[in-house]
C-alpha cells in the first residue's frame, strides 16, 4: 500500500529555548485513520505544521502523497484538509462567507457536502465569528477543514469543545471517509475516541516518536487490570511475590493488582484456592498513555 | 459513496494559479470596505470643512498674508505656505501637505496586519491550510491595500471637490484630482515598508512602529531640511522631498512613478522574505 504521509529523521529546532521534534520516522498509509498521541508540547502540532510547510524543517526528509514538504507545499495543501490545534478565524467573518472564500481559493464549484456536514454537525454558518461560541467556531473549522473531500485530512484535537452528541457525529463521518479511502490523521487528547476509530497510533514525546503501533496491539501488548474473588480468605503475599504484579491491594478474600508478566502463573496460583470470581480487565488507551510518560519520568513500572 | 483514492490526486481541488490570487485580492478589498468608508469619510469631511472655511478667509487673504510675512521666509516655506489667497495654496497647507501622515497609517496597519498580525491573532494558519503560494499572500495583500488606497483618495477627491463647487471656491476637479492622486504613492510606499517588516518580523507591533517612526522621521528631515542647510544634503533620501504639491504645480509622474517603483521593490522584497521564513501562531 501506498504512503500518504513519510517522514525520515525529520527534525525542527527552535533553538535552545524552546523543543521541537528529533528524528521522527513516520509512515502513515493512505485510507488509514493514524492517532498521534502526546501531551502538550511534546511535538504533535510542530509535526504537522513541519508537514504543511508552514515550518521549515532543519533536517531530515518528509513527503506527502510522495511530495517533498520542501519543494511542494502548495502541492501538498491541495491534497490536505487542515484543522489547526488553535482554530481563529477574522471575527467579521461569517461560516457561509469563509466556506465560499475557501472554495474559491480550492476552486471548488459546489457547496452541497459543506451544506450537508455543517447540517449534521450543526454549525451555524450565518453568524460572524465573533458571536460564535468555542464549540460552534470548532464546527466551522471541521466543515473548512473537510468541505472540499480532500484525500488526506489533519485534525488537530477536532472534538475540543463539542458536545458529546456532535462528537459521535464528527466520528461518524471520520468513518465515512474511512470507508471512502481517505487518510486521516488525528491528534487528540481524547483517547477513547482515538481507540474508537484509529487503525493504528503514534505516541510522542519529547519531540521523538516513542511507539508506533496499531492501537489493538498497544493496548494487548500493556498490563491488565486484575480483580480475584475467592471462597475464603486467602494470602495475598504469594501474588504479591509473582513477576509482573504491582499495585496489589487485598482485604482477606478480595485481591486486586495490576499484571504486567504472562497471567499463567497467575492463574495457576489462584487455581490453589477456591475461586469465585476473576475480573480481568484490559486497560483504556488512556491508561496505555500514561504508563509511556511515566516511564520518562523515571517511573518505570 | 465509494472513491478510491490514487496517490491524493483523486478529490483533489485546484484553483488556478491567478484565480487564487484573484480571490485574495477581491476578498481583502471587500473585508476592507469599512475601513475605506470610515478613512474617506473622515479625511475627506476634514479636507471639504477647509473648502468651506476658505470662503471665510477669503476676504482677509491679503491680511493674512501681510501677516505670514512677520514669520521667518523658510518656515512658511517648510510648510508649503506662499499665498493664503490661492485656493490650492491654502488646500496643500492646510490639507494636502499633512495628509501623509495620517493616510499613510491605513496601508501600514493593512499590511502589518497581513502577516504578523494574522500571526498574532492565529488566522494565518487556515488560510495557508489552502493551496496559496506565500507570494500570493504577499503581493495579494498589497494589490488590495493599494486598490483600497485609491478608493479612500477617490472618497477624499469627491468630498472636496464637492465641497468646492457648494462653496463656489475656486479648484477644478483636475486640481483635486491631482492632490489625491499624489498622496497615493507617498502613503503606500510606507505601507509597502510594513508589509517587509510584517514579513521579516513576527510582530506587528514592529511591523508597524518602524514605518511610522521612518514616516514622522522623514517628514521632518525634509522640513527642517528646507530651512536648516545642515540638514538640506539629507533631504534627497526623504521620501517627502518628492511629493511636492500636485494641487498647485500638477503631478509629477516620474516622482510618481519613482515611488511607486521603491514601494514595488520593497513587495519584491518581502515576498522573497516570507518566502522562506517559519510561520509562528
Amino acid at each position: 500500500m501506498s504512503l500518504a504521509i513519510e517522514t525520515e529523521k525529520l527534525t525542527k529546532a527552535y533553538g535552545r529555548k524552546a523543543r521541537g521534534i528529533e528524528d521522527v520516522d513516520l509512515a502513515v498509509e493512505e485510507g488509514e485513520i493514524f492517532g498521534f498521541l502526546g501531551p502538550n508540547g511534546a511535538g504533535k502540532t510542530t509535526t504537522v505544521r513541519t508537514l504543511l510547510g508552514f515550518l521549515r524543517p532543519t533536517s531530515g526528509r518528509g513527503e506527502v502523497f510522495g511530495l517533498d514538504i520542501r519543494k511542494s507545499s502548495v502541492e501538498i495543501r491541495a491534497r490536505v484538509g487542515n484543522l489547526p490545534g488553535e482554530f481563529a478565524l477574522e471575527d467579521k467573518m461569517t461560516g457561509e462567507g469563509l466556506l465560499k472564500y475557501f472554495a474559491r481559493l480550492r476552486g471548488v464549484g459546489d457547496l452541497g457536502y459543506a451544506h450537508e456536514i455543517s447540517e449534521r454537525l450543526g454549525a451555524e454558518l450565518h453568524r460572524p465569528m465573533r458571536r460564535l461560541s468555542r464549540g460552534n467556531k470548532q464546527k466551522i473549522g471541521l466543515v473548512q477543514a473537510m468541505f472540499h473531500r480532500p484525500p488526506l485530512l489533519m485534525f488537530d484535537e477536532p472534538t475540543s469543545g463539542l458536545d458529546p452528541l456532535v462528537q459521535e457525529e464528527f466520528l461518524d463521518i471520520i468513518e465515512e471517509m474511512k470507508a471512502e479511502g481517505r487518510t486521516v490523521f488525528f491528534s487528540s487528547h481524547n483517547l477513547a475516541e482515538v481507540e474508537r476509530v484509529c487503525d493504528r497510533v503514534g505516541i510522542i514525546r519529547g519531540g521523538r516518536l516513542a511507539a508506533v503501533e496499531t492501537t489493538a496491539t498497544l493496548v494487548d501488548k500493556s498490563f491488565r487490570h486484575v480483580v480475584l474473588t475467592f471462597a475464603e480468605d486467602v494470602d495475598k503475599e504469594p501474588f504479591e511475590a509473582l513477576p509482573g504484579v504491582k499495585n496489589l491491594r487485598g482485604d482477606g478474600k478480595r485481591i486486586s493488582f495490576t499484571l504486567y508478566d504472562d497471567l499463567d502463573e497467575m492463574v495457576k496460583l489462584a487455581a490453589g484456592h477456591r475461586l469465585v470470581n476473576m475480573e480481568y480487565e484490559r486497560p483504556s488507551l488512556e491508561e496505555v498513555f500514561l504508563t509511556y510518560y511515566e516511564r520518562e519520568n523515571g517511573e518505570e513500572r | 459513496m465509494s472513491v478510491v483514492m490514487d496517490r491524493g490526486e483523486k478529490g483533489t481541488h485546484t484553483a488556478r494559479p491567478w484565480g487564487t490570487l484573484f480571490a485574495l485580492v477581491s476578498h481583502t478589498i471587500r473585508m476592507q470596505l469599512r475601513s475605506v468608508v470610515i478613512w474617506g469619510a473622515a479625511l475627506g469631511l476634514y479636507s471639504a470643512a477647509m473648502v468651506a472655511s476658505f470662503t471665510a478667509i477669503e476676504g482677509s487673504a491679503a491680511q493674512l498674508n501681510q501677516l505670514m510675512e512677520a514669520y521667518p521666509k523658510g518656515m512658511l516655506e517648510a510648510f508649503g505656505v506662499t499665498d493664503l489667497g490661492d485656493p490650492a495654496n491654502y488646500m496643500h497647507s492646510q490639507v494636502f501637505g499633512l495628509a501623509p501622515l495620517a493616510l499613510a497609517f491605513f496601508p501600514i496597519l493593512a499590511l502589518a496586519n497581513a502577516i504578523a498580525g494574522a500571526e498574532e491573532r492565529g488566522t494565518i494558519d487556515v488560510l495557508l491550510g489552502n493551496p496559496l503560494p506565500r507570494w500570493q499572500i504577499v503581493l495579494g495583500n498589497f494589490i488590495a491595500v493599494a486598490v483600497s488606497l485609491l478608493e479612500i483618495c477617490a472618497v477624499v477627491g469627491l468630498l472636496t471637490w464637492g465641497a468646492a463647487v457648494l462653496f463656489d471656491v475656486e479648484l477644478s476637479l483636475r486640481e483635486v484630482t491631482d492632490a489625491v492622486l499624489n498622496l497615493w504613492p507617498i502613503c503606500i510606499v510606507f505601507g509597502a515598508l510594513a508589509l517587509l517588516c510584517s514579513a521579516l518580523f513576527h510582530r506587528r507591533s514592529l511591523a508597524i512602529s518602524i514605518p511610522a517612526f521612518l514616516l514622522f522621521g522623514m517628514y521632518l528631515m525634509d522640513t527642517i531640511g528646507r530651512v536648516s542647510e545642515d540638514l538640506e544634503d539629507w533631504r534627497p533620501i526623504s521620501v517627502f522631498k518628492y511629493y511636492g504639491s500636485a494641487i498647485e504645480h500638477g503631478m509629477d509622474w516620474t516622482h510618481f512613478g519613482s515611488i511607486t517603483l521603491v514601494a514595488l521593490a520593497l513587495v519584491l522584497l518581502a515576498a522573497l522574505v516570507f518566502r522562506r521564513r517559519d510561520i509562528y501562531t
